[in-house]
């Protein structure tokens, strides 16, 4: 009954989705429905059309069953997107992004396109963004050394995404320092 | 948050940070919890407290849902009621069960090391403890049974210490990199180069476990 090898070494995309999914949306209900004393907290009530916050796994739940309209969060549209990734291409920096963006972009564009206006262009946005940090990730790894990597605004899926190859190469360069000391020690 | 939880000592740098995290639903502790269990080398302190009151309101909401469900009075508004809070309850299980599977499974990795050392015992529950000396004594019983009783004497030992050859009994790796994220302004730590670090709020750092180890214990950092 002990964790199943496949999730020993990291956790999975889909654990980061669950965990993102606690995190609150607003909607726009087309039920009603009493406040409701739930184990995270008590939602609701949900008054149509009055906009309610919701965790995101009950958003998920209730556009599924075409029970309401979600309203994207703030940095989830074009013109916020595209000032992102212009920086993300002038500059060598990190550009500041919620921690788990990556997660409820993708948990809100699957479920809710049609909530958004061109959900394909944010798409595409979103996967520029995506591969203007991955670039940077790849060049961080030539300022990794055995003792310290600090990783301002990186997000919690690009930090999944590095985790195996930089866990290791800080344990091979910690090997590598320690071994010079053990031999002199020897001597 | 509750105090009984926190191992650390009562100095004000704690209090800082039990008000700061206040806010912190008993569920968002066990999501942090797990993510550190998940992502630590080592075994961290059991949780048993925070377990105990979550699972004994799943049991309260389990047991609502119930009632409502055999009352034939029940409209079907509250039927979509229910069916969220059953949601909910599946998805608080679903962690519980990762978060005691992987101390269950790091438990089994290190049983031995457990058993021989006396830190360790207080991290554990009872039964996780009773579990570790279980699968010690039996993997033991194992070895002797297939394989060591059939060799020469001093070769028969589970736990040699020949020098320049990693330990015969395993123990975590606490030179692993973590990702730690900075939940406050942390107090400077020592770096393997000699240098010291002191974590900003929000701050992500990937450095070995180690350097962290004395801020995750008291829950200033958060493995993510």
């Amino acid at each position: 009954m002990a964790l199943p090898p496949s999730l020993r070494t990291s956790v999975i995309p889909a654990e980061l989705e669950l965990i993102a999914s606690e995190q609150l949306v607003e909607i726009i209900p087309s039920v009603a429905m009493e406040r409701t004393a739930f184990i995270s907290g008590a939602y609701g009530p949900l008054r149509p059309p009055a906009k309610c916050k919701v965790p995101i796994w009950m958003a998920t739940n209730l556009k599924l069953k075409k029970k309401c309209h979600i309203v994207p969060p703030d940095w989830l549209n074009l013109e916020t997107l595209q000032g992102r990734l212009l920086l993300e291409t002038t500059r060598p920096e990190f550009s500041e992004m919620p921690f788990r963006f990556a997660e409820i972009a993708k948990v809100l564009l699957d479920i809710a396109s049609d909530d958004f206006q061109e959900p394909d262009k944010i798409r595409s946005l979103l996967k520029d963004i995506r591969e203007a940090r991955q670039a940077k990730s790849r060049e961080g790894l030539s300022k990794l050394d055995h003792s310290e990597l600090s990783l301002p605004n990186l997000s919690s899926m690009e930090i999944n995404e590095i985790r195996p190859f930089f866990v290791r190469s800080m344990g091979v360069l910690t090997q590598l320092v320690k071994d010079p000391e053990a031999r002199q020690m020897e001597q | 948050m509750d105090l009984d939880d926190d191992p650390g000592p009562t100095n004000a740098k704690v209090d800082i940070v039990s008000q700061e995290l206040a806010e912190e639903t008993p569920f968002q502790q066990l999501l942090r919890h797990w993510m550190n269990e998940r992502h630590a080398p080592d075994i961290l302190h059991a949780q048993e407290g925070l377990l105990g009151r979550l699972l004994d309101h799943i049991k309260k909401q389990t047991d609502d849902v119930q009632l409502l469900r055999a009352d034939p009075d029940t409209s079907e508004d509250e039927h979509f009621r229910i069916m969220l809070v059953q949601t909910e309850i599946e998805r608080v299980k679903f962690i519980i069960r990762s978060y005691v599977r992987t101390r269950l499974h790091k438990i089994e990795k290190y049983a031995r090391y457990i058993v021989a050392t006396p830190e360790m015992h207080e991290r554990l529950t009872q039964a996780e403890l009773d579990h570790a000396r279980h699968y010690a004594t039996l993997t033991e019983t194992h070895f002797t049974r297939a394989v060591l009783q059939g060799l020469p004497d001093e070769q028969r030992s589970l736990d040699d210490q020949v020098p320049f050859l990693p330990p015969m009994l395993s123990q975590p790796d606490k030179t692993r990199a973590v990702f730690a994220h900075a939940l406050v302004s942390c107090p400077p730590v020592h770096l393997p180069d000699g240098s010291v670090m002191e974590m900003t709020r929000g701050q992500i750092s990937l450095t070995p476990y180690h350097v962290v180890e004395q801020l995750l214990m008291r829950g200033e950092v958060e493995l993510v």
